[in-house]
């Protein structure tokens, strides 16, 4: 049978869509991760035996709990802190959410008490323009509500945030400066530890947060070396399941509830501790401590693999990569290609049950592509913008997976068009950093 | 301590269960995990870090012989494109 199938197809695979083979290569990574297998091995026990409340002073609930305090244990491990200094949540969206809500309502909470509360001014909060919406959305929603004020400072053309920006932004009324430890759609890391240290000196008062969601798993992420109070992780960005996250909160920070309830948590958060799914974050949060190097080299193998092809394929004067031009300052596993000429959103339509990638661009029908605030605030030139790409790899990315990702991604880009004749300039600086 | 034949054969061991997952990605990750992480093994001259690696590869392997059984049971029955494609280079290969 399977002789007869090899026969009617072409060489490369490629062609008819076949019931019982899955054509769909996985490069969208950042997106979200599959569980891995040692997570799942980790979660069964919760699944079928042990379903008692964590809250329960009896042997189920003993079982439970120290599942919830072990992976506690496990994510403090993995990012250097006290297990107590960990708090779970259901997902980055609250972990942000309660950091920023945390944060302003508790220096509201002080201010009001205080005799000249009505001379302070709103508290005002310090972000960036790269943010995931989480943050954005969030604080967008509390200045309407005229809980708070807040800056956003701009990035370079690499999307790297400038420390000086940020100390500039601080005022009198600074509650917190939440900048994300690297971004989802570029790859850049930001100078956490440098904001937390300049902030530190310039506004002694203020918090630091940063979303990590994106770094777990792929860089070192030490919550003493970046001197922050508060920090997003999130767990289906590293092999355990979706709806588990947590929010590292520094001893001695105070932060208004965002959910009350029940004393779970410590009183922090209430609600039932989902034991299956933290069961899954803490082995999670094992393996990316235990394999840290071994994958994050991987990835970035993957990456470069991904990179060179996609480069020497295409034509080179119409690509750019986005992001910092120094590889110390990616994520290892994140590439954003340009192509001039090329609409991403309609490759990735055409691909989509053979690639699954993002695109820095959305189809809109009435007012054109809509360009991600990333791309946007990177001062990427539109045309660029439509063709971007957001390509990133996994631990269980193969170098097959990726040599067919680069020809399906030509393929389409021929399909569309693209002029792959003329050979042109290498570089192209109209808006920033060249080809690389 | 083990000796050599014995994480010989344990590396074998880890080969044989990552054939047996039908899911193309982690077959081929626990292949190339399997060969790296025994290489550097290889390449360790610690007593007591051979040791802990050698605790850690055989709870590892049960992990991956039950985790095989549950993919052969719930995992897709599909194979990709890129098993088509690797069977087609064998044959050609072949022939």
């Amino acid at each position: 049978m399977e002789q007869q199938l090899v026969q009617q197809l072409p060489s490369t695979g490629v062609g008819s869509k076949l019931p019982h083979l899955a054509e769909c290569v996985y490069l969208d990574y950042n997106a979200t991760t599959p569980i891995y297998p040692e997570v799942s091995e980790a979660m069964k026990p919760y699944i079928y035996e042990l379903f008692g409340n964590p809250s329960s002073v009896h042997a189920y609930g003993q079982q439970t709990r120290a599942a919830v305090d072990k992976a506690r244990q496990q994510v403090a491990g993995l990012i250097n802190c006290s297990p107590d200094e960990v708090a779970f949540t259901s997902c980055g969206t609250e972990s942000d959410n309660w950091a920023l809500w945390g944060a302003v309502m508790a220096r509201r909470g002080s201010s009001s008490s205080s005799s000249s509360s009505s001379q302070q001014g709103l508290p005002h909060v310090v972000t960036s323009q790269i943010e995931h919406p989480a943050v954005t959305a969030c604080l967008r929603s509390m200045a309407e509500q005229g809980l708070c004020t807040f800056t956003a400072v701009p990035v370079d053309s690499q999307g790297l945030i400038s420390v000086t920006d940020v100390v500039s932004a601080l005022t009198p009324n600074t509650v917190l400066v939440s900048i994300m430890h690297s971004n989802n759609e570029v790859g850049s890391l930001q100078p956490v530890a440098a904001i937390a240290a300049a902030v530190r000196q310039a506004a002694p008062g203020c918090l630091v947060h940063s979303d990590a969601a994106q770094s777990m798993g792929k860089v070192a992420v030490d919550v003493q070396q970046l001197g922050v109070d508060l920090l997003t992780l999130v767990g289906h960005k590293f092999g355990a399941p979706k709806g588990v996250a947590a929010l590292y909160i520094r001893q001695g920070v105070q932060l208004a509830n965002l959910l009350s309830g029940g004393s779970q948590e410590r009183g922090r958060r209430g609600g039932t501790e989902n034991v299956l799914l933290l069961a899954g974050l803490g082995a999670a949060a094992e393996l990316a401590q235990l394999e840290a190097d071994a994958t994050a080299a991987h990835m970035r193998s993957m990456r470069d693999r991904l990179a060179a092809g996609l480069l020497a394929a295409l034509p080179r004067h119409l690509v750019r990569i986005n992001g910092p031009q120094d590889s110390a300052l990616q994520l290892p596993n994140t590439l954003s290609i340009s192509v001039k000429g090329l609409s991403a959103p309609s490759l990735l339509q055409m691909l989509a049950q053979k690639l699954a990638a993002s695109a820095g661009a959305a189809c809109h029908s009435s007012h054109g592509p809509a360009v991600s605030p990333v791309l946007q605030a990177m001062r990427l030139h539109p045309d660029y913008a439509v063709g971007t790409l957001r390509l990133s790899t996994g631990r269980h990315t193969t170098a097959d997976e990726v040599d067919r990702a680069v020809t399906l991604i030509v393929g389409a880009a021929r399909k569309q068009g693209l002029e792959f004749g003329s050979s042109g300039s290498s570089s192209d600086t109209a808006n920033g950093t060249a080809a690389h | 301590m083990p000796s050599a034949a014995e994480v010989k054969s344990l590396f074998r061991q880890f080969l044989r269960v990552g054939r047996k997952f039908p899911n193309y990605n982690i077959r081929h990750y626990i292949q190339r995990r399997s060969k790296d992480e025994f290489h550097s093994l290889a390449a360790n001259t610690d007593a007591a870090a051979v040791e802990a690696a050698w605790q850690r590869a055989k709870s590892q392997l049960e992990v991956w012989q039950r985790q095989s059984v549950v993919y052969q049971l719930y995992g897709r029955k599909v194979k990709t494109v890129l098993e088509l494609d690797q069977a087609a280079a064998a044959r050609q290969h072949a022939g």
